[in-house]
This record gives C-alpha cells, structure tokens and sequence, in this order.
C-alpha cells in the first residue's frame, strides 16, 4: 500500500508499505503518528487523497468497508450488546445468507478456537474484558478475511491478561497463517508478536524490520529512543573523540555534532575512588538485575543495567565503558560499534 | 508527629444519609400525591359514587353512557387516530433528523439542530394561528398558488386531519432530543464493526441502530401521545367543531354543557388511555436503570 492521507485525522500520512501472505506486522508509535489512521485507510473508514491500496493484487483503495475483504478488531470490542455471543458472530454470516447449519458450525469451530467454546447463548455483557476482546475476535475470524487489522486491541486490559491474550493471538495468528495488521504503542507488544515492526512517527514510516533489528540496530535517533530503554547524550566529534560534559568516547566520523546511543546494558561500569566520569545517583534492584541511574557532570542523566546492584551506592563515583554504540547525525546513522 | 490508631476502619453506614434524601425528594413527592394523583382519585370516585335521596350509591352509569354514546366515541376515536397519525409521523419525521445529527460531522447539523428544536419556544396559540395564516383560507400558500395562477388548496383546518401536522411540529423537539440522546449510546466503532463485517447503510439501521435505541423511541412515542392524547389548544384552534378532541370535548362539556360529571368522566377515560403510555415509560426508566 501507499497511501497518502489528506484526512482530517492525520494531513501528512505518506508511505509505502507491503506486507507478505501470514505475516504479522506491527504498526507502532507514539499518539498522533498515524497508525490508527493508516489501518483504518485498510478497513476502508478513512479515504488517502491519492495512493493504493491492494490486497491480493485487488485495489481496494475506494470500496467500502463492508465490500473489503478485511476483519477489524476495535480497542473497544464495539460487540453489539443486544446480541448474544453466537448472534455477534453469526451476524456477518447471515448477512452473506450462508446456510443456518454452516453459520453454526463456523461459529461454534471459531469459539472453540478462542477458548470460548460453549459460550454461545451468553449475553456480551456477562463476560470479562479479556472474553469480550475474544469474541470480537472471534466475530472478525469467522468471516475468513484476507487481512486480520487489531486497532489496539489489548489497550483497555491489565497487564497479566494483555500478556496472556497476545500469546493466545500470536498463536491464532500462526495457526491460521491469516495476514495480520496490528497497531499498538506498546513496544513489548510489538516486540513479542511481531513478524516486522514497523516503527511511525507523524506518519511516515521511521523503520520497518523484523524486532530484534529494530531494537538492536536502531536507524534513527528516534527509534533508538522510542524502543526500549536508550540513552542518548547529543554531543560532537572532534579528532575522532566525542565529547559531552567530561564524557569522551573515541568515534571514527567526521567532525560535527554527533547524538551517541546506548543501551543500559551496553554500559559498563566500574567503581572508582575518584575522578569517575559519573556520578551514581539511584540504584534500583529488580531482583534479576539492578538499573543504576548516573549523572554526568552537567546534570545529564544516563542508565546502567548492572548484574550485581549491591556493589552500587548512591554518591559514589564510577567510570563508563560502553561495550556497543551507535551514533547518529541529521537523523541518520553514521557509526556503530 | 502523626499518630494512627490501630483497629479495623469500620465504613459509616449508608442509612445515615438516608433522611437528607429522602427529606430531598419528599417535597416533589407530596406535591405530586397533592396535584396529580389525589386529583386522579378523586376523580374516580367522583364518576363511580353518585348522591341519590338515599345516600351515595356506586354506579357505572356514567361510563356506561360515554360508551354508549356514539358522539363520545366519535371523539374517543377521533383523538386515538390524531394521536396515532401524529406518533407515526413524529417518528418518520425526527428519527431521520436524529440520525443525521448524531452521525453528521459537517457545520450544517449544528443549524439543523437549531432548527429541530426551535418549535420548543413558541407558544401553542402563535403556533396555531401561524399554521393558519400559512395554510388556512387566502393564507401564505393560497396567495403563492394565485400569484402563479394555479387553485386554492383545500384548508386542511377544521377537517379531522387539521389537528396532525400542529402537534407533530410541537413535538419534533422533544422526540428529536429523546432519540438523540438514545443515539449517543450507540459508539461509532458499533456501527463500524457492524459495516466491517459487511452490513450495508440499511443493515447498520435495522439490525444495530434501531434495536439499541429502541428504548428510546419507546419513551419518545410515549411522551408525544400522552401530550397530544389530552392536547388542548391546538385541536381547539385547528380542528373539527365535531368530532372533536378529548381536549376540548372536555372543555366544552364543563364549560357550556355545565356537566361536570360527564367531563370528568372523559378525564377519567383520557388517563385510563395516557397511563398505558405512561407505564411503558415508567417500565422503560425502570430497565435502563436494571441494566
């Protein structure tokens, strides 16, 4: 697809993307960059001023959305509270005049795949958040689309029920080997169910590669800060040294301004009775590992991942040894290591 | 220093807030029993007891009169057409203004909306005699047809179907305010789930709009009948001299007929028919406040 928006909700969309038979693609970002809006140009709620959209080699750019060959899973679940479980589901049905017993049969084959066999007759509004966000899946997957698209779908669970419905629906997904289209903000999110993550920011495209290249090999500053935890310390090159606030790192590139990236865990620290380059300012420990947080002379704050937090204490001095950076200049990469 | 008590944090009963509620609604609730329903009683028992030499005796007499009584029932029956033309009507005429407001995005609802609820804040006597300097003898439409040469329309006005269109512009307001506050419960992404999964505009209507605000259109159906079933002033101004509404059936039985009896008995018989309505959104409050 390429399409470009001039929709009210987003003015500046603009890209192109394309997206393999079974694949799952993450669309992620922070609020306002576009991804609801791109998806919702998919399921034909939102019209691009010029631009395609195809599925199958079939343009659908100008059909609407009830002529798509697409199933939407909203954050709300929009389950139709006067219909029952097996109604919701046997609606899209009834409306494609498919016989009764084959609308049975697909129902009840597509609850026992969510877990929700024998849940028929319930009225939507008896079931838990995580059984009603089940069902509008089922609703979706019960008509065969072409194209899964899951607006946020986990945005209004907990944390524990999120985790375990992402899982269930990477599964589904597999299983099915259904195209999926999924937007989110969260990044484990993405990380964790994604064939390709693609990383937007107002609405053009940042990044999109499979999510251990985008976390490990980030190509803008943006991503770089935007996934996971970075620390990022804006500086310049002189000689082949970059420099901020007493902090130098030996950076083969050109003179100029220059933005260091690095990871927490890509940090090494190492106590030292004085003259350390940083200052520990908090030491927290997860039980699994610790995070330090450091402040460099002129009150810039950077993280450490650390293995044993208990050989830290608040105040004392430590010297930085980065194992891996990347670093960045006018929004792109010129060095990693 | 801070000091805390040890010891379970015991809730202070709900009953303690009891009587200022109660005392709150007491006023409302007295003035009612005072105005409306003592009122009702009386009334019934004004039509069912009647004072003979002997000392009150129970009759229906009455009420086997105004069912017997072929111009009362003319009435009766005049009343229940208007009243369900207009409820008809209402609901052709607003839903679609409902629909359009709640689902339009454009600059134009927002007069469209003004429009819809100006009726609201014009008397029912400028209102009457507006429709017939507009639609009456030598009215606006009669001297537009003339200027064009084309023949008078025939005045609808002190016909049975005169009546219909003053009550059905009174009540667009109110009906059109009641299914649109019907519609604000029904979400945008409903209806968007509903279109993914293939439901056309028609579909969208039937199978998901109409049953979610049915409610709704329970409540505004039965306001716009109890106030057209005992309307006044409208059917007096623009309707038939006979038969004629219960309205002012009622008024002219007390006022010129002087029997006061047989128009209490029309008020009696009018209520019997509005509490039905009246139940329905009683039972409608009732629901939404279960679910």
């Amino acid at each position: 697809m390429s399409p470009r928006c001039s929709a009210r909700r987003a003015p500046w969309i603009s890209f192109s993307l394309d997206v393999a038979d079974g694949e799952l693609v993450c669309l992620l970002g922070p609020s306002g960059s576009g991804k609801s809006t791109l998806l919702r140009m998919v399921g034909g709620f939102e019209q691009p001023s010029s631009g395609l959209i195809t599925i199958d080699g079939q343009e659908i750019t100008h059909l609407l959305p009830e002529k798509r060959p697409t199933g939407m899973v909203f954050q709300s679940h929009a389950l139709w509270t006067h219909m029952n479980v097996f109604k919701n589901l046997a609606f899209g049905l009834k409306l494609r005049r498919l016989p009764a017993d084959e609308i049975k049969r697909r129902v009840e084959g597509v609850l026992e795949l969510v877990g929700l066999g024998g849940y028929g007759t319930r009225s939507v509004t008896q079931l838990s958040g995580g059984q009603q966000q089940r069902v509008a899946l089922a609703r979706s997957l019960v008509l065969e689309p072409k194209i899964l698209l899951l607006d946020e779908p986990f945005a209004s669970l907990d944390q524990h029920l999120r985790e375990r419905l992402r899982e269930e629906v990477r599964d589904i997904q597999q299983r099915l080997k259904i195209t999926t289209l999924f937007v989110t903000h969260g990044q484990d999110e993405a990380l964790s169910m994604a064939d390709r993550v693609v990383v937007m920011r107002d609405g053009k495209i940042e990044q999109a590669d499979r999510p251990d290249v985008v976390y490990r090999e980030p190509r803008t500053p943006f991503v770089a800060g935007f996934i996971g935890t970075m620390n990022l310390l804006e500086g310049s090159v002189s000689n082949g040294v970059f420099n901020r606030a007493g902090f130098s790192f030996p950076l083969p590139v050109a003179d100029g301004p220059a933005i260091l990236a690095i990871r927490p865990e890509a940090l090494d620290l190492t106590a030292v009775t004085e003259n350390g380059r940083a200052k520990v300012h908090r030491v927290t420990d997860y039980g699994t590992h610790g995070l330090v947080d450091l402040e460099l002379p002129d009150a810039t704050r950077l993280k450490a991942s650390v293995a044993h937090p208990d050989l830290f204490t608040t105040g004392q001095s430590v010297a930085l040894t980065p194992r891996a950076v990347a670093a960045y200049r006018d929004h792109a990469l010129i060095h990693r290591s | 220093m801070t000091a805390v008590t040890s010891g379970p944090i015991v809730a202070a009963p709900a009953t303690c807030k009891r009587p200022i509620g109660l005392l709150l609604v007491a006023i409302p609730v007295l003035m009612v029993i005072w105005l409306v329903i003592w009122p009702i009683i009386s009334a019934v028992i004004t039509t069912l007891w009647v004072k003979t030499p002997e000392g009150s005796a129970f009759s229906i007499e009455t009420y086997r009169f105004f069912f017997s009584d072929g111009y009362s029932l003319s009435n009766l029956s005049m009343t229940l057409w208007t009243t369900g033309v207009c409820a008809i009507l209402l609901l052709i005429v607003c839903l679609p203004i409902a629909l359009y407001l709640r689902f339009s995005t454009s600059r134009v609802s927002a007069y469209v909306q003004g429009l819809a609820i100006f009726p609201m804040f014009v008397p029912s006597i400028i209102l009457s005699f507006a429709f017939i300097r507009v639609l009456g003898p030598n009215g606006t439409v009669d001297l537009l047809l003339n200027a064009v040469n084309l023949p008078k329309i025939r005045t609808p006005y002190l016909t049975p179907r005169g009546p219909v269109i003053g009550p059905v512009w009174d009540n667009i307001p109110l009906t059109v305010l009641i299914l649109l506050s019907g519609l604000g419960a029904v979400s945008n992404q409903s209806i968007e789930a509903a279109r993914d999964v293939g439901a056309g505009r028609f579909a969208v209507l039937w199978h998901i709009i109409l049953p979610r605000i049915s409610n709704s259109i329970l409540v505004a159906i039965s306001f716009a009948v109890l106030g057209i079933f005992s309307a006044f002033t409208l059917p007096y101004v623009l309707g038939p001299a006979a038969p004629e509404m219960m309205g002012p059936f009622m008024q002219r039985t007390f006022h010129e007929l002087f029997e006061p009896r047989t128009a209490i008995t029309c008020a009696v018989v009018t209520f019997g028919f509005c509490i039905v309505f009246g139940l329905f959104y009683v039972r409608s409050v009732a629901k939404n406040r279960t679910t």
